[in-house]
């Protein structure tokens, strides 16, 4: 990752950076006076980028509590006359869409940008959902970049056209632009920043009288935008002119198209669309009128294809139409080159080398290579408290709803993931209609701020009788370490103030205690809620080692261990292995890597003949 | 250069993948030529499997390689390489580490995972591709730091023919990306990696 002095010196540069921190430097070079986000990849490096730059510029950021936390706070600004930006990854348009969709037809006044990054292929994900339908459904305008270059650029345009139209303005990144890396160049920027102030009017009142007033008033400014898109140089055509075929696309899907038509050795006209909402419909128009052929590439949804097929019937030009509907590509995981090279090979030929005998090799192989799912760390607070928890939900026959962090990668009792905050509501439902068996939620502390308060609430207030455990490792860990409320709120004190009669809090690494408060805990009409507070395994142990701390790791004794693979294959800690060689009764051990034990004595404890015990100190 | 280079760097997360595509990116800058790299934040860091991609060259447009299409592969773990082996182009080279790292699905069963081990360089051979095992472990302790086996890789990386960056550009770029205090580990590291290729 670049250096943050790079990110924001004020100088002219070629700078190598990620397509995330391109769009950091995009915002700040447009003058960004206010930014409010909340993590998920593939969006976190930009915000990280902006809220560490805030500091030495000047201006505020934060880290919220949730999208729609971070939407707000950034409204308000930018209809305050500020330039404000805000950042998510795609579901966090699910938590942010109800301030969306009524922001929309109030407007902004300050630029307002919202950047989200959309993860096909669910590489860091629960779903593949398309922002860029919030084009249609929010009607707010999408700019979809294809490079980082790009990303950086569009940033700064969007503000710019935010301002223009006083409109909210979504720049649609995706994982391979996010977390490309490639040199960017960096222009000078202004460092004034605007002073707010904020000119009382009925527009920013949604009440059903004035949003009926303003609905048409934003249809309209849709369509100004579309006409201002012609003009605006983000609708580009390449290739020879051609009346046989013609492609249409944006964002990474375009980078795709160039590769492919080099691979085929193909000359053919390609539109690309820097703004894929509105649609610019007078160049869509003029590209297409005089062709037979009209092929779509872009990744997921049909969303151009659909739309613009629309178009197409709308003005009696009757192209044929490839894409989605014709089985050229698919409608779920991402394209590469080759996909899109194949994809127009079929309907514009060309010649493509044979991956035949890699396919061939590939196939032998498949079932020989072994899956690899990511892990908890070693030492890792959450693996600790599951194994303690898996006990006691097996032995009750109970129902396990977890939530979303790192948690998630829980190997043994886990029943349901599906969204943010989710662990704690359906804990409740799941206690409404099944009544002999026990209700486990389970959360983290960012989790819990972002939408398990509500959730708790609710749980209290209808008496449900479930039991939450909360895991406070001290930060938001799974999207890269960032700060929460629990620095500075007691969740334990959240939830006595709730309501909630059983509190409890322990050490998850201390095995004796928490069998105890669990067998407890279900003894009491819930709800419960049980607090295992530990910091992050992970980010404790570079901490250690950055200020040169000392870690006290742990060792196997190879002559009393009997191999029975509780600490490898059921425990799981990744710094345990088996030993290469045997021991004296000729047996395999097991053996801990000292380089990455974090010494949380867990496997020490859960040993059944004590073979793990601290090692004797030697100079590493 | 006018040919685009591309290449992969794979292994398991937290073996310094990304140090490896830094250096060679940051040399690849010195040197003018442009970049586009493809990286992998986020869940799979955490020990699971991770592939980085990277092209050098004039007309850079988008971040991935595709299957059949990558000069070289540098793999840090060899059940990694095997997984990623399918990127290389026919003939294409895979310096591999010959570091196995046992996925849990193979801890459960010791005597599944060595005969495994003994199959992973007869599947590799399944593909038509020039294979560069390299004892990566070993000579990252000779080094000094066992941390080091990504560097070994990347000393035999730089003997690649046709590899765009020499051997002095990626030693001046490694000085400048690795913590100070283990530069000269780091750097013998990579001289014992160009050795091996040397020897080979
Ligand atoms: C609506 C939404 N926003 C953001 C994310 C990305 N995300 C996944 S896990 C996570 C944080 C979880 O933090 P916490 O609950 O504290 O658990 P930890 O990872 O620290 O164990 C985030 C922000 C998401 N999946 N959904
Ligand atoms: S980052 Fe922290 S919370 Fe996440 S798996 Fe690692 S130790 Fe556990
Ligand atoms: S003490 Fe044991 S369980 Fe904990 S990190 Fe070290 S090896 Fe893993």
């Amino acid at each position: 990752m670049v250096k943050l002095e790079e990110l924001f010196a004020n100088e002219e540069n070629r700078v190598l950076c990620l397509g995330n921190e391109a769009i950091a430097r995009g915002a700040i070079e447009a003058g960004v006076q206010l930014f409010a986000a909340y993590p998920g990849t593939p969006s976190s490096e930009a915000s990280t980028a902006i809220i560490a730059a805030s500091k030495k510029l000047g201006f505020y950021a934060e880290w919220s509590t949730n999208e729609k936390v971070a939407f707000e706070t950034a409204y308000a600004a930018s209809i305050s006359g500020a330039r404000a930006m805000t950042a998510c990854k795609h579901v966090g348009i699910n938590v942010l869409a109800d301030a969306l969709y009524s922001a929309a037809y109030m407007g902004t006044k300050g630029g307002f940008v919202l950047l989200v990054g959309d993860d096909p292929h669910c590489f860091s994900s629960q779903n593949e959902q398309d922002s860029r339908w919030l084009g249609v459904s929010a009607q707010v305008p999408v700019l979809e970049p294809s490079n980082p270059q790009e990303a950086k650029e569009f940033t700064k345009l969007a503000f710019e056209i935010s301002e223009k139209f006083e409109s909210i303005l979504v720049v649609r990144s995706t994982t391979r632009i996010s977390h490309a890396r490639s040199d960017v160049q960096f222009d000078k920027y202004e460092t004034s920043f605007r002073e707010g102030d904020f000119e009382k009017s009925n527009r920013y009142k949604c009440l059903p009288a004035l949003a009926r007033a303003n609905h048409p008033k934003l249809v309209s400014k849709m369509e100004t935008i579309k006409e201002w898109i012609s003009e605006s140089g983000l609708s580009v055509i390449e290739g020879q002119n051609d009346t046989e075929y013609g492609i249409i696309t944006s964002g990474i899907s375009y980078a795709y198209v160039k590769d492919a038509l080099e691979i085929l050795d193909k000359d053919v006209p390609v539109l690309k669309l820097g703004m894929v909402a509105p649609l610019d419909e007078k160049s869509i128009l003029e590209f297409a009128r005089d062709k037979k052929n009209i092929i779509f590439i872009e990744e997921v949804d049909p969303y151009l294809e659909d739309r613009i097929s629309a178009l197409f019937i709308q003005n009696g030009i009757v192209p044929k139409i490839h894409g989605k509907c014709t089985g050229i590509t698919k409608k779920y995981h991402e394209l590469n080159s080759r996909l899109v090279a194949e994809a127009l090979q079929s309907v514009i030929g060309g010649k493509l080398a044979s991956v035949g005998e890699i396919q061939k090799a590939e196939e032998e192989i498949t079932d020989f290579i072994p899956f690899r799912p990511p892990l908890f760390c070693p030492g890792c607070q959450h693996r600790a408290a599951f194994w303690e928890l898996s006990k006691v939900v097996r032995k009750n026959k109970g129902i396990f709803a977890s939530d979303i962090g790192c948690y998630s990668l829980d190997p043994w009792v886990t029943d349901t993931i599906l969204c943010m905050g989710a662990g704690i509501s359906m804990a409740n439902g799941f206690s409404r209609v099944i009544k002999d068996k026990p209700i486990f939620a389970y959360i983290g502390d960012s989790t819990f701020f972002h939408t398990g308060l509500t959730a708790l609430a609710n749980a209290v207030y209808h008496k449900a009788n479930i039991n939450v455990l909360v895991l406070d490792n001290r930060m938001t860990a799974m999207t890269g370490f960032q700060p929460n409320p629990t620095e500075v709120i007691d969740i334990a004190d959240v939830a006595k103030s709730l309501g909630v009669e059983y509190v409890v809090e322990f050490d998850p690494y201390d095995f004796e205690n928490g069998k105890k408060i669990f067998e407890d805990a279900l003894q009491h009409e819930g709800p419960t809620v049980i607090i295992m507070r530990k910091i992050c395994a992970n980010e404790w142990w570079r901490q250690q080692r950055r200020s040169g701390q000392k870690i006290e790791v742990y060792h196997i004794d190879p002559e009393t261990c009997i191999a029975c693979g509780t600490c490898i294959v059921q425990y799981q800690c990744p710094a345990i292995y088996w030993s290469i060689d045997t021991n004296s009764k000729g047996k395999k051990y097991s053996v801990i890597d000292p380089s990455i034990c974090t010494g949380c004595s867990v496997c020490s404890q859960i040993c059944p003949v004590e073979a793990i015990s601290k090692a004797v100190d030697t100079d590493e | 250069m006018s040919k685009t280079y591309k290449m992969i760097v794979c292994g398991v997360g937290g073996q310094g993948i990304l140090t490896i595509t830094d250096i060679i990116v940051i040399a690849a800058r010195k040197k003018g030529l442009h970049v586009l790299g493809s990286e992998v934040h986020g869940m799979a860091q955490k020990g699971g499997s991770v592939v980085t991609n990277l092209k050098i060259g004039e007309k850079l447009h988008s971040p991935t390689n595709p299957i059949g299409t990558c000069e070289v592969l540098v793999g840090l773990e060899q059940n990694e390489s095997l997984r990623y082996m399918k990127f290389l182009k026919p003939r294409g080279i895979a310096i591999t580490s010959n570091t196995v790292l046992f996925p849990i699905s193979w801890k459960k069963d010791k005597k599944a995972a060595d005969n495994a081990k003994e199959k992973i360089e007869e599947n590799i051979t399944k593909f038509d591709v020039k294979l560069v095992m390299i004892k990566a472990e070993n000579l990252a302790i000779e080094a000094g730091l066992a941390l080091t086996q990504n560097i070994v890789l990347l000393g035999a990386l730089s003997q690649v023919e046709e590899f765009p960056l020499t051997e002095d550009e990626l030693r001046d770029a490694l000085k400048q990306r690795v913590p100070a205090k283990y530069v000269e580990q780091n750097l013998k590291a990579f001289e014992l990696g160009i050795k091996t290729v040397k020897n080979l």
